[in-house]
């Protein structure tokens, strides 16, 4: 079942001879519970991607599809509510409210919504992203890898079809790396989430079943038997 | 670039938006505290002014001086001028007359025209010689007198005669009471009272030289003269408005004027603060990348406080130019709408104080302010910059409580109250608004109190009658009602102190009769009963007093010349403009019942208002009138009222203006501030997908708790500071006790409102539009 299908994606940032092309006629599609990752250089259109993707960046051409819904032939506040009923985030700086608790954080998507939180769901993300203890801190008192782990619960409690992971090992080390993405592992295998991962790191996708590369804003797909060839 | 201090302009070009709201903070405050200065420094200037055209340019009088006590005190070097002045027939009840009209007689040194500029020579000179004197321009014009001709003085049992020198101008006391006057130096004056008129009469009236301390030099007189202090008396208006005042009151007036300057001050530095505390707090990152790089804390202290400076060298001047150019258009306003009171206020003048004060407590302000947000940056940390949490993860101190409220007015109610510093400071800063305009709202009762206003039955000429009696002709009147330049003529006919039964007992009564007009500006008076039922002449009104008091539809029973009549009381006037004496009561009828009851048929006064104000227009109505009534004449005494009530509203409105418009941008300012504080945050949020309608909400609440706080803590604050500058400025001189200001209350509190609603309006807008993957830097 396609969860997302991206067809003839282009992104035109400036006009005349400051014109920059970031995606050059992009397409691909994402399969329910496939767990894809991004590799490319810094400024090759990786994360202009995953922004237009996540309905964040508005495409200058073609479309997105996300669980059969067109992304940007909705209106503002529709697209908005469709985001946070079906799609994740997960930051590289993480981006944690600092008023709220760890509990508190990772409901907030269900709160924004008016929905009663279900304990249950709540204790065992909690328990999953091993915070039991940890519930009522406040993200200044965390540490990176806890802060993260708070982002990725938060990313997983409306239990959306698509998670998008911009570095989400970019600021941890590699204990913590490792965490996060047997984590996200577990979302993608467990709960069939389709998860997009921007990385820069070589060692990250030899966890993931598909790699694309975007070059010049053109993306190639590598397969999903890479792992060896690119480890 | 030479040194690390170099990267302030630079960091400013690149970061003009950014900086941008920091620097019209500052050049708003500025401007507001120069424009308060400014103006309080062009008001006392135009109420010295007044008091100079009005009461004199004198500063000191010392009576019952001897020769040589004068003498002595002419040659002390910081006396300026000394006037002797003497009057006879002030009252116009002594019988002085010059062609059957109440003559002032007066003695008094040439420098009087110095120190009284309204009475001014129109032609001839100052009488030098024995028995000569100036007259007034309406005995000039009445009695067809040219210079060198003979006036002659009825004087009681005596005649005095003299030749005219020249020519003044009428006091508007002269007009007003149909008098004339007759001027002469001090020794005609001598000559011819010696006998009647102690020395005690003259009065001496000084001036002092420029800068002058005169508290100390009139203690310095008294002591080396053995004057008493009874003797002396100040001009209590001009040295009000010098700040040499001792009168208590005075006093009293500068302590209030005192603390409204330094809460204007306090305001200032609010303001400021805030916005700076703001722009720090936007740029951690930036200041852990400097520590990062290797800067000191001292270098980023000093940092901070530079730009601070170089802020105020951008921002300073323009807010002086924006109060120079305000101060200026009050100061045109005045001169343009009253310009024979205000001749001599600078028309593009710039007053120093008011730039003084802006500069220095621009400056001192920022400094002052920069010194919390420098230590703050100066301690931020290295791994700020480097760990990606700046601008995302505040130091909160506990968790919202989302658990009974919408999580986004959970989050908003602890924005404004997470922090008990920025709420303290907040709320601060919106009381502060209404603790000023409760301080300065009591210069508008001031004004009430201190200046009668012109009514809207105030005529500009009276035709009365000479014996009070109701002698003008009805067909004068009607005649004078023809006059195309008379814009109103309303009659009153007078019957005094008649015999009336009031609720059984007796008492007596004065009826008066009004007409049409009058009746209009009376409604508003009305405490009981109707006007309809007087106007109809079916009724009578009874003006309350205590002592004389009736129930509406009970009769009076009065005795006029026609006999015992009965009248019914129709309504119950609380005010009325004529007061009938202690214990007499004031009965207001229609003419037609006022004929039938006494049988007379003329007026006693006719009022008149005019389209036409000019001299040749009340000449004419002088002249229709005849000479057998009296001609008093109120234009210039209205002028000077109207000037009076104009230069004070002018400013007592301005000020209230100036605060509100402090209010409104505090309000504004603070929001906009929190709001760009937070942007990356809400960033995130909306990445998250909360809704624009939500971060409104969440705004809206944040911003609820600033204003419901400040308007909180500024009525408890306020409250008492009103109370006490009510009871030093009002209380102390005219005994009125205190009264909640309700109605300035709901005005701030409205204007705080209406400006909280319209601050949501633009941060919500850039929220709107803010692109998310550039809020958070994707």
């Amino acid at each position: 079942m396609e969860i997302v299908e991206v067809q003839d994606l282009c992104k035109t940032y400036g006009m005349g001879e400051a014109k920059v092309e970031a995606l050059k006629h992009v397409s691909f599609t994402l399969q329910k519970g496939e767990f894809a990752a991004v590799i490319g250089e810094s400024g090759s259109g990786k994360s202009t991607l995953l922004n237009c993707i996540g309905a964040l960046d508005e495409p200058t051409g073609g479309q997105i599809m996300i669980d059969g819904r067109n992304l940007f032939a909705m209106r503002e506040e529709e697209r908005t509510i469709f985001r946070r009923r079906n799609i994740g985030f997960i930051f590289q700086s993480f981006h944690l409210i600092p008023e709220l608790n760890v509990e508190q954080n990772i409901i907030f998507p269900l709160l924004l919504d008016y929905k009663k939180p279900d304990s249950r769901q709540v204790e065992e993300v909690l328990e999953v992203l091993g915070l039991q203890e940890r519930r009522r801190h406040l993200p200044g008192q965390l540490s990176g890898g806890q802060q993260q782990r708070v982002a990725i619960g938060r990313a997983l409690i409306t239990k959306p079809k698509l998670i998008l992971a911009d570095e989400p090992t970019g600021n941890l080390d590699r204990k913590n790396s490792r965490e996060v993405m047997e984590l996200l592992r577990k979302a993608s295998g467990q709960y069939q989430q389709t998860i997009l991962m921007i990385t820069h790191n070589p060692n990250l996708i030899t966890s993931v079943d598909r790699v694309m590369q975007v070059a010049d804003g053109i993306l190639s797909d590598l397969g999903g038997n890479v792992n060896e060839k690119l480890s | 670039m030479k040194n690390y201090l170099n990267l302030i302009p630079i960091s400013s070009k690149l970061h003009r938006r950014q900086t941008r709201m920091t620097r019209w903070c500052i050049v708003i405050s500025v401007f507001l505290i120069s424009a308060i200065f400014g103006m309080a420094d062009m008001f006392l200037q135009s109420q010295k002014n007044l008091a100079v055209m009005t009461d004199g340019a004198w500063h000191v009088v010392f009576r019952e001086l001897d020769e040589e006590q004068t003498a002595l005190l002419a040659a002390r070097p910081e006396v300026k001028s000394v006037t002797r002045y003497a009057a006879t027939n002030y009252k116009l009840d002594m019988g002085y007359e010059v062609g059957g009209v109440q003559t002032v007689l007066c003695g008094f040194d040439e420098t009087f025209f110095e120190i009284y500029p309204q009475a001014h020579l129109t032609e001839g000179a100052f009488p030098e010689r024995d028995r000569e004197a100036l007259v007034t321009e309406s005995m000039r014009e009445r009695q067809g007198l040219s210079v060198g001709d003979e006036v002659v003085v009825a004087a009681p049992g005596d005649s005095l005669t003299f030749r005219v020198s020249g020519f003044v101008e009428d006091t508007s006391m002269m007009l007003k009471t149909d008098s004339f006057g007759v001027f002469m130096n001090t020794d005609t004056y001598l000559s011819c009272f010696r006998d009647a008129t102690l020395t005690a009469d003259f009065a001496c009236y000084v001036e002092f030289v420029p800068h002058c301390r005169i508290q100390r030099a009139v203690g310095d007189i008294c002591e080396s003269l053995h004057i008493a202090k009874e003797q002396v008396s100040e001009n209590a208006r001009l040295m009000g408005t010098l700040g040499q005042s001792g009168d208590h009151y005075i006093m009293m007036l500068y302590l209030v004027a005192f603390i409204l300057a330094a809460l204007v001050a306090v305001s200032g530095m609010m303001m400021i603060l805030g916005s700076m505390n703001s722009n720090v707090a936007q740029r951690t990152e930036f200041f852990g990348m400097m520590r990062c790089l290797g800067a000191t804390a001292k270098q980023v202290r000093r940092y901070v406080r530079t730009e601070a400076l170089f802020w105020c060298m951008k921002a300073i001047p323009p807010g002086l130019l924006f109060s120079v150019v305000t101060v200026w258009g009050l100061c045109r306003m005045l001169k343009v709408i009253t310009p024979t009171w205000f001749s001599e206020m600078p028309g593009f003048g710039i007053s120093l104080p008011g730039v003084f004060f802006g500069i220095l407590i621009g400056i001192l302000t920022v400094l002052a302010a920069s010194r919390t947000p420098a230590r703050k940056a100066s301690e931020v940390s290295p791994l700020t910059a480097v760990s990606g949490n700046a601008g995302t993860v505040f130091a909160a101190k506990r968790a919202a409580h989302t658990g009974r409220l919408h999580v986004e007015t959970a989050l908003g109610l602890h924005h404004a109250a997470g922090s008990r510093k920025n709420l303290i400071l907040l709320t601060s800063s919106f009381a502060f608004s209404i603790i000023l305009f409760l301080g300065f709202g009591i210069g508008i009762t001031f004004m009430k109190h201190a200046i009668v206003t012109l009514r809207p039955y105030t005529p500009d000429i009276s035709v009365v009658s000479q014996d009070d009696s109701c002698s003008i002709p009805d067909s004068l009147y009607t005649a004078l009602k023809e006059n195309t330049d008379i814009k109103r003529i309303f009659g009153r006919s007078f019957a005094y102190d008649l015999p009336a039964q009031i609720q059984g007992e007796d008492k007596r009564v004065m009826l008066i009769s009004y007409e049409a007009y009058q009746f209009g500006w009376a409604e508003g008076d009305l405490r009981q009963g109707e006007m309809e039922a007087v106007r109809d002449g079916e009724g009578v009104l009874l003006v309350e007093k205590p002592g004389i008091a009736a129930a509406v539809g009970s009769d009076i029973e009065l005795e006029t010349k026609t006999g015992r009549q009965k009248v019914r009381v129709a309504g119950i006037l609380g005010y009325a403009p004529l007061d009938s004496g202690e214990g007499v009561g004031t009965v207001i009828c229609s003419e037609d019942l006022f004929r039938r009851l006494t049988g007379e048929t003329g007026y006693t006064i006719l009022d008149i208002q005019l389209h036409d104000k000019s001299d040749a227009v009340v000449e004419g109505i002088r002249s229709a009138a005849g000479e057998n009534y009296r001609f008093s004449d109120s234009r210039k005494n209205n002028r000077e009222t109207r000037a009076v009530y104009f230069s004070f509203a002018l400013f007592v409105y301005g000020f209230l203006a100036v605060v509100a418009l402090i209010a409104v941008f505090n309000i504004i300012n603070s929001i906009a501030m929190s709001v760009s504080a937070r942007m990356r945050q809400y960033g995130a949020m909306r990445a998250i997908g909360i809704s624009v309608r939500q971060l409104q909400s969440m705004v809206a609440a944040e911003t609820l708790v600033y204003l419901a706080g400040g308007l909180a803590e500024g009525l408890v604050l306020g409250m008492p500071l009103h109370y006490y500058l009510y009871r030093w400025a009002i209380t102390a001189r005219w005994g009125d006790a205190w009264r909640a200001p309700v109605i300035e209350c709901l005005v701030i509190m409205t204007v705080m409102t209406l400006a909280a609603v319209a601050a949501m309006t633009g941060p919500v807008r850039r929220i709107r539009e803010m692109s998310v993957v550039e809020t958070i830097g994707m």
